[in-house]
């Protein structure tokens, strides 16, 4: 597929996204406590921790819906902490939302080609990447149909595929598999290991937890705002300070 | 969605179009004539709001103002210093343009929205009246005269029917570049904007810049119009041009038409020209006749927002939805199947 993702695929190879003492607060509330993350190239990367830790504050950081209070995040080399949401797709980031919001009175098609405009030159070269974008995700046949009338899985891959489209260097998902049977759950992650495939870097939020070990090259753990643990899924599956954070403190569990 | 298939429009368009531009050839009183061209000034100002406050949802409560800078920049540079008004209608688009790119980008640039930002255009409208109310250079509340003369280089025609023509012409051009403006990036931008702004801007849509440009384009065109009011009526003041009538006709219109549609402020202007026409017929007598006319347009009006939500080009789509054949293509999209 010529138009979208088209990268050497050098895995975990150069430092994507470095995100620097990156801290948010909310007044007297602390989101997000000096997180230090660096993404490489070409892996699919998971961001989990119980709810309410901070993670989704971290994506709208990273996208520019929020302003940092403190920290850095750089992209590709480059501070884009001050810039607007905007800019910063147009750089190479996009990002889906927790809850999935396609642009409800408008069909698959035109939500999608609204993403493909980002980068594309023309309306009609934004035309055939909707297309290829809307083949990748198994919406072809769904091309005219209102964001409204869609089912929830659908609107799911209708996100993905207007993120997609924006032809980003790092799409960051936030639990894109919510609400999804296994079976779903099981498709969604082939179709973003072609994604990764395909030379783009993933990062994602999730709280199927076997999903998200079963996808992610590695994973960091939040909680309360803080990363308390970093490494491959192997490694963070022995962390103890994950179970505790998870479970709590009472909980101890067999070495498996 | 049955009316937006391409081949559907632009027959409708072009029919349209060859019914307007002929109509001086069996309409021949002047009486008519008139009336003619004051409906499609009136339709000609609703579509130039409409692209603003329809498809960029900037719902401005001053675009009179722009009205009122065309018809007075021509004005006076064709007193003050001879400048033919068919150029001076340029320069006075282009100060319309300035004014309305720069309010917008202070209000969204301060995160003035929705209904503030109308607010601030309101201010904006009232302001200006209020200005060259009392401004001597512009004759102040008094207005300005012009004088009819066989000068068609200086935009003044002897019969009407040229006037005719050039409304008619207007009146397409900005038919032509609302169908543009739809099938472009900037309109795809429109309806992100219109539909999730802050998604929108996740993926890549300036909003703020998007609607600068499209305030620019609605209120240079809305200033040509002004220029052509000073130039067929021959009388400009505060209370013409500046006032809140004008953009009652806009906002009546288009809202009526259906806001957002290429057909909707003309047909929603049509309805209304002619229904005030009509009652003006009325026997009723003496100065009843306007007052009674006034409380049943208003009662129309209400009735329609409050009934027909999407104005009569919803309407018109449910009707039209009644036929079988369409009826399937509507299935075929709510479903997908």
């Amino acid at each position: 597929m010529e138009g979208v993702g088209a990268q050497k695929k050098a895995r975990g190879s150069m430092g994507l996204l470095k995100l620097s003492k990156l801290s948010k607060s909310f007044g007297g509330l602390q989101a997000v406590k000096e997180v230090n993350l660096e993404i490489n190239q070409g892996e699919i990367f998971g961001l989990i921790g119980p709810n309410g830790s901070g993670k989704t504050t971290l994506f709208n950081l990273i996208s520019g819906a929020l302003r940092l209070t403190e920290g850095s995040i750089r992209f590709r080399e480059e501070e884009i902490s001050k810039l607007k949401p905007h800019e910063i797709c147009k750089r190479g980031i996009a990002r889906t939302f927790q809850i999935a919001r396609p642009f409800a009175d408008v069909s698959a098609y035109e939500n999608v080609i609204i993403g493909a405009l980002n980068q594309a030159s023309s309306v009609s070269t934004a035309a055939r990447i909707t297309d290829e974008v809307l083949s990748l995700t198994h919406l072809l046949n769904k091309k005219n149909v209102n964001g409204k009338n869609l089912t929830i899985p659908e609107r799911r891959r209708l996100e993905l595929a207007r993120s997609l489209a924006t032809q980003p260097k790092l799409l960051m998902l936030d639990e894109p598999m919510a609400g999804l049977t296994p079976t779903e759950v099981e498709e969604m992650g082939e179709l973003l290991r072609r994604i990764r495939d395909m030379g783009i870097t993933i990062l994602i939020i999730e709280h199927i937890l076997q999903a998200v070990m079963t996808l992610s090259d590695r994973i960091a753990v939040l909680n309360y705002g803080q990363k308390i643990a970093e490494g491959t899924p192997e490694e963070i599956g022995r962390d103890q300070k994950v179970v505790e954070a998870y479970l709590g403190e009472e909980y101890v569990i067999a070495d498996s | 969605m049955f009316f937006s298939t391409p081949s559907l429009k632009r027959a409708i368009f072009i029919l349209f179009v060859m019914a307007l531009f002929s109509a001086p050839l069996f309409v021949k009183s002047d009486y008519h004539l008139t009336v003619l061209i004051g409906a499609l000034y009136g339709a000609y100002i609703c579509v130039c709001w409409n692209l603003a406050a329809g498809y960029a949802g900037l719902f401005s409560l001053g675009h009179q103002a722009f009205l009122g800078l065309g018809a007075y920049t021509s004005t006076i540079l064709f007193i003050k210093y001879e400048i033919t008004p068919w150029v001076g209608m340029f320069v006075g688009g282009i100060i319309a343009a300035v004014f309305g790119s720069f309010i917008t980008f202070v209000c969204y640039r301060y995160r003035v929205k929705g209904m503030f930002f109308a607010v601030a255009t309101l201010a904006f409208g009232f302001l200006l009246q209020a200005l060259f109310m009392t401004w001597d250079y512009v004759n102040a509340s008094t207005g300005i005269w012009l004088t009819l003369q066989n000068k068609p280089q200086n935009f003044f025609f002897m019969a009407r029917a040229p006037y005719y023509w050039v409304i008619c012409g207007l009146l397409v051009i900005s038919l032509l570049i609302t169908y543009c403006l739809e099938r472009s990036r900037l309109g795809y931008y429109m309806v992100a904007i219109r539909e999730d702004e802050d998604v929108a801007e996740s993926l890549g849509v300036n909003s703020s810049k998007s609607k600068v440009i499209v305030m620019a384009l609605s209120a240079f065109l809305t200033a040509l119009g002004g220029t052509f009011y000073a130039q067929f009526y021959l009388y400009i003041s505060p209370a013409c041009v500046l006032s809140m009538d004008p953009l009652i006709t806009m906002q009546v219109g288009t809202l009526v038409g259906g806001s957002g549609t290429l057909f909707g402020p003309v047909i929603g202007w049509a309805f209304f020209s002619l229904l005030g026409e009509y009652l003006r017929g009325l026997p009723f007598g003496g100065t009843a006749v306007g007052v009674i006319s006034r409380i049943i347009w208003g009662l129309s009006l209400l009735l329609v927002i409050l009934f027909l939500p999407t104005g009569m080009i919803g309407l018109g789509r449910k009707l039209v939805g009644l036929l079988p054949w369409i009826r399937k293509k509507a299935s075929i999209r709510e479903t997908g199947s």
